[in-house]
């Protein structure tokens, strides 16, 4: 058997909202139990509409939210008996905005050796080394070492943002919409840089994105998440070619691929996405899906899995 | 019959600290009624700016100079400020990217519509709230009278999205000029806004000027588009001609760039345009495109490109001949 990187076993995540003056407070399940496997050296996208949870299972998977239920193991090892410190080891996250995402008062030097400084890995003269080393491994030139975030363009921002993930070596390279802020022409560059990466040092992503054609393009499998569950995973190239859940075929309809004259889907998905408050009962997919049934509304689905894939439907294709 | 919307020459310069920025660079189009254009390019490219300038908004800082600016037969330049704020919004309205900051989150939805028309046109508040329930019936917001009275922090990203839209029907506008309609929504709803979109302007008849930076949306929506590049067209043509055959560099190297599902090979490398976008500001001189272009030569430094013509309405900014541009397989950005 492969060796997983990244493990979660019914993950949960519950929130307390307020319900309003004078009235108690409610729980949403942000998460409601995910099980995911990412084997080493292996890309996981995971891709959901706004709400659906995926945010929150990147701050689970860094340790920044306590688990409500659930375990997530990292190589092997629970987080929940790991220290902030042991996480930030092992799992480090490239965000989606790298004009947000760096401290402007601080070099880039110093932003790129935050991780080896905070953790107290080596001495100064190793972190020194250790920043010229990864600046050249995404292609940052050594003369901006000492420049300030607001000196560089987005897309060396987002090769800081990289090198600062890498330095760590991390087992796990958490990707919350790496290249969503970004140019299209800036875009690919950092596609390739984290693919080129991932072939040289066998790291492992996590991807998250609402781009379809770029998890396509750089995922091994991927997970579709629907008001905290997963509704089908699959390996990329299945899910992309025969999709089983209505909701993944309806979100892989809607990719507005450029080839002219194709006109604009029809999704039948309907205006609203759902309020993770007050989900709808059954099946939480059932008001917008087309093959909805009375059994949908009623009963939840269980997830079912078939050779390498899972789907979690009633009436799967 | 006279077009909406003919625009030549159109310039608009920023002053900044820095020097003079050249946002927009001698700009010409011109759009028929009913029909849309797009205008493409990356952020810092012009194509907001261009809006802006046709609209008479561009910031305190902004000049605007031009050859031709006529909509709906009425010279824009001529026209004075009162005279301005008559046409925008009733003859030509604009859809923003963020519907959140683009409606007053302290007023109620149907305030904010209601206005929209009040402003331009001598009707009773009753007859304003008719044409808005009809609206938000048109752009598919079931219960229209009950979504009036709520706010806009109460709705969806999607359903801000089409109370824009409807806001920007009001007036029964002759152009709709939207920028970056779908950017801040998910994929899911992108399609259908733009679907709605494009149903109702071909039921009102009006001209849409799309501007957006994705390829994808241009390719579903459009009948023609415009590329820029660093405050210029540098290609223009109808969609499919540009798709199927690509002639400036630059746009070659936009279409390399983007993932396509079904056509270019998962974990393939993407093509990519090294370099970044300069910042127009000061003297340009040649060619903008060339410190980023594989096939540029010493020709391009030293002179101004001008836009060649292919055939009609098919132009391109580069030096090469067309044959030379289509000749440049896309593994030149590899």
């Amino acid at each position: 058997m492969t060796e997983l990187a990244l493990k979660t076993r019914a993950v949960t995540k519950t929130y307390l909202v307020s319900g309003g003056a004078f009235r108690s407070r409610r729980r949403l399940k942000a998460v409601n139990g995910v099980s995911l496997d990412v084997p080493k050296g292996s890309v996981l996208g995971l891709v959901g509409e706004s709400g659906c949870g995926k945010t929150t299972m990147a701050k689970l998977i860094l340790g920044l939210e306590p688990l409500s239920g659930g375990e997530i193991f990292i190589d092997g090892r629970a987080i929940s008996k790991m220290s902030a410190k042991g996480i930030a080891r092992r799992v480090q996250p490239v965000f989606q905005d790298p004009y947000s995402s760096l401290n402007p008062r601080k070099s880039i030097a110093s932003i790129i050796s935050l991780p080896l400084r905070a953790l107290k890995v080596g001495n100064r003269q190793r972190w020194n080394r250790q920043v010229d080393d990864i600046m050249e491994l995404v292609g940052l030139p050594s003369r901006i070492k000492h420049n300030y975030p607001n000196q560089l363009s987005g897309g060396q921002r987002q090769r800081v943002a990289v090198a600062r993930a890498l330095i760590m070596q991390p087992e796990v390279v958490l990707c919350d919409e790496p290249t969503s802020a970004l140019d299209v022409s800036v875009q690919a560059q950092i596609l390739n840089l984290l693919m080129e990466l991932r072939q040289e040092l066998n790291l492992t992503y996590v991807l998250i994105s609402h781009d379809l054609a770029v998890v396509e393009h750089i995922a091994s499998r991927v997970a579709v998440m629907y008001l905290g569950r997963i509704v089908e995973e699959a390996a990329t190239r299945q899910l992309f070619e025969r999709p089983r859940h209505p909701y993944t075929q309806a979100l892989l309809a809607s990719v507005l691929t450029p080839e002219p004259g194709l006109g604009l889907p029809e999704t039948h998905l309907g205006l609203e996405y759902p309020n993770p408050i007050d989900p709808p009962s059954g099946c939480t997919f059932h008001p917008r899906c087309p093959k909805a049934t009375e059994i949908c509304s009623n009963v939840p689905p269980h997830p079912q899995a078939e050779a390498d894939r899972m789907v979690e439907c009633h009436h799967p294709d | 019959m006279s077009r909406l919307l003919e625009v030549q020459g159109l310039h608009a310069d920023l002053r900044l600290p820095a020097g003079m920025l050249h946002a927009v660079r001698n700009v010409s189009f011109s759009m028929d009624h009913g029909e849309t254009l797009s205008l493409v390019g990356e952020s810092g490219c012009g194509k907001s700016m261009t809006a802006l300038a046709i609209m008479d908004l561009l910031p305190p800082r902004g000049i605007r100079r031009t050859d031709k600016l006529v909509f709906e037969g009425q010279d824009l330049m001529a026209a004075g400020a009162s005279a301005m704020a008559g046409i925008r919004g009733a003859r030509m309205a604009m859809i923003f990217q963020e519907p959140m900051t683009s409606l007053d989150p302290c007023y109620t939805i149907g305030n904010q519509l209601e206005e929209a028309i009040l402003e331009h046109q001598n009707i009773s508040t009753t007859e304003a709230r008719e044409r808005a329930v009809y609206l938000l019936g048109k752009v598919g917001i079931t219960a229209a009278a009950s979504r009036l009275k709520q706010y806009p922090h109460q709705l969806s990203g999607g359903l801000r999205q089409r109370v824009m839209i409807a806001m920007g029907l009001m007036c029964s506008p002759g152009l709709i000029i939207a920028d970056e309609p779908t950017t801040a929504l998910d994929v899911t709803i992108q399609a259908q806004i733009l679907a709605l979109l494009k149903s109702i302007q071909q039921e009102f008849r009006m001209g849409l000027l799309l501007i957006t930076h994705d390829l994808g949306v241009v390719a579903r929506m459009t009948d023609r588009l415009a590329v820029m590049y660093c405050g210029q067209v540098v290609e223009t043509g109808n969609v499919r001609e540009v798709f199927d055959q690509p002639l400036h560099p630059y746009t070659r190297g936009l279409m390399a760039c983007i993932p396509v599902p079904g056509k270019t090979r998962p974990g393939q490398k993407l093509g990519s345009i090294p370099g970044i976008v300069p910042t127009p500001i000061g003297d340009l001189r040649g060619c903008s495109f060339r410190n980023r272009c594989y096939a540029a030569g010493p020709q391009c430094a030293r002179e101004d490109v001008a836009l060649r013509e292919v055939s009609a309405g098919r132009t391109y900014r580069c030096l090469l001949s067309p044959e030379a541009c289509a000749a440049e397989t896309q593994g030149n950005w590899r």
